[in-house]
This record gives C-alpha cells, structure tokens and sequence, in this order.
C-alpha cells in the first residue's frame, strides 16, 4: 500500500479509535523543576517549530497553565494529534523564603509563592479534563514523593493513561534505573529534554500508550 | 499546642476506626487544621488519590505565606494480601502528616521511617 494511504487509514482507524469529537490532551505533570516546560518546548519545537513557554532555573517558573492546540507528531506513520496542556509543578509546601537565594526580592518571592499556590490549584482541576500525561520525573532526585504518588494514584484511579518520562538523563547524577525500580508495571522513558536526547523513544511510547 | 510552647511538638495518633464514619471532607479538614496548629498526625492507613489531591488543594488555599507553609506526607507500606492471598499487593499501613516546617529530615526506608522534628531551637527526634 503506498505511504500516504497507509498514513491515512491509520488515521481513520485512528479516529474510530477515540472517537470523532474527543480531542486528545496531553498534560504535562511533575514537581516544580522536573522540565515540563524544557519538554514541552522541545515538544512544541521539534513539531511546531516555536517554543510554549519561558524556563528558569527558580522553580514555581511556571504558575499557570499553559495550552498549545494541535501538536501533531508523527511515528512510524502514525499520527498522534493532540494539545499540550503544561501545568504547574505539584508540591505540598511552598516557601517563600526558598525563592530568596535565586535572587529574588522578598517581595517577588512572596508573590511568587502565592502565585505558585494557584497555580498548583489550577494544576490538580486539569487533572479533570486531560486524556493522557506524561509525568515529568527528575531522574537526579528520589522519584517516591508524596506529589508524584498523589499524581500516579489519581491518573490510576481515573483511568487515564500515563508515561513517565526519567528527564535529565544528560547529568551525571541522573538514575533512570532507579525510577525504572521503584515504578516497574509502568513505561518510563529516559530522555534529556534539554538536548532533546531520546526524544524519538518518547514520541513512540506516545504513540503507543496514546492511541 | 500552645502556641508559646515552641519546644514542644503534639502528635496525634488517630486509628482507622476513628476516621470510618467520616466524609472525605471532615477528614481533611480535620488534618489541615491539625497541622496548621503545629501537630504531627499518624494515622492509621491511607487517604485515597482523590482525598490526597483534594488535601493538597486545601493546604495550598490555606498557605498563608508567613506562618504556614504547607504540609509534608510520608507512607509506610505493608503487604495485603487478596483474592485469597493469591496476590500480594502493596497497601499503606500508617501515614503520617505534619508541617512542612517542622518535618525537616525524613528517611524512608522499606519497611523504616525515621523523621528529625525541627522546633525553632531545638529538635527531636522520632524513629
């Protein structure tokens, strides 16, 4: 069969698959810093060719959600076309006083943290409207925490499938194994969202746990 | 607790019974108001996904910026076995739910949980 019916029965059996009108939104979840918006930029570069949103080393960067309509990537002729909802990080405490030592005024860094309390708000009621997540894991740090349980339990609990992607594989402390250990019945992809490094492994496993 | 005790750290240990008859909603009022007074909770089994995401909202509505900063959680797991112990699973055996600014040090182990209270001055130590 040649390329582009292929493409384009897999498309239709595609949509049959999830239905005509239910739109696929992916939601990027994880701690405050794990590079959710690193990955949704690389995301949203690599197939839109713009970024979604700014990046800093302060955690709490981003406080409100941020939507980018009709990504479409492509794996082995299957297309994947959904929006990227980036959220952000979930924590259970936030201290001002964390922000201070970025720089920050004390006034800025109270701000920020009463701006980050909505955000993470806004964060846990997306949780309602998204058909996937990608659960951005920082691969340097302990991946039991409170907030990634609470996350996983909801994702599981409603049904809604899930990859979780080991980032900052390109630093040496980084330990993809250790989240493969601690979580083995679900798909964790390593990658390097920085340097877009094994970005395609993420694309595929998309394509798959998505469709 | 009193609050011109700073040295002193309450802890609160609530059984599985106890929280039987209550709604989500009392439970997690019931926590973050605890908390918010200083106090340790251990409490006997788990909350569910959704009461965990539903305590997280509350404490981050509740986060006053000065003097509460939010909540740690840590779990112990235990075997339960089901379906006539055919299957093993993992459920949580305690948890235990204090200030974020108290509960500085905690290691977690399988099966060990050791915690370093932080009390202005001074500090304790629970294992």
């Amino acid at each position: 069969m040649p390329k582009f019916l292929k493409r384009n029965f897999l498309r239709n059996i595609f949509n049959k698959l999830i239905g005509k009108d239910k739109k696929l939104k992916i939601g990027l979840y994880g701690h405050p810093n794990s590079g959710k918006t690193t990955l949704a930029n690389t995301m949203t570069n690599d197939w839109l060719g713009k970024p979604i949103g700014l990046i800093s080393e302060i955690p709490h960067e981003t406080r409100r959600v941020y939507r980018q309509e009709r990504v479409k990537i492509e794996y082995d002729d299957v297309e994947l076309d959904f929006d990227i909802v980036d959220t952000p990080g979930i924590a259970t405490k936030i201290d001002y006083k964390n922000f201070l030592q970025f720089g920050l005024s004390e006034q800025e860094a109270k701000e920020r943290a009463k701006e980050a309390t909505k955000g993470i708000i806004e964060a846990i009621k997306w949780l309602d409207d998204v058909t996937g997540v990608l659960l951005v894991v920082d691969a340097t740090q302990d991946p039991l925490t409170q907030a990634n349980i609470t996350i996983m339990g909801n994702l599981e609990a409603r049904k809604i499938p899930f990859v979780i992607v080991a980032n900052k594989i390109d630093l040496p402390e980084a330990s993809a194994e250790r989240i493969t250990s601690v979580f083995p019945q679900h798909t964790v992809v390593p990658i390097s969202a920085l340097h877009g490094e094994n970005t395609g492994d993420l694309y595929q496993a998309m394509v798959e746990k998505f469709n | 607790m009193d609050s011109s005790d700073t040295n002193a750290l309450k802890m609160d240990f609530v059984s599985s019974e106890a929280l039987k008859e209550s709604s989500s909603m009392e439970k997690i009022s019931m926590i973050v108001d605890k908390v918010k007074e200083g106090d340790l909770l251990v409490i006997e089994g788990g909350l569910t996904p959704a009461e965990e995401a539903e305590l997280i909202e509350t404490t981050m509505r509740e986060i006053d910026i000065e003097n509460f900063v939010g909540i740690d959680i840590y779990t112990l797991e235990k075997d339960k076995s089901s379906f006539f112990g055919l299957s093993k699973k993992k459920a949580i055996g305690i948890t235990i739910i204090g200030p974020a600014n108290v509960m500085k040090t905690v290691k977690k182990r399988e099966n060990f949980l050791s915690m370093i209270a932080n009390l202005g001055d001074s500090g304790a130590s629970l294992h």
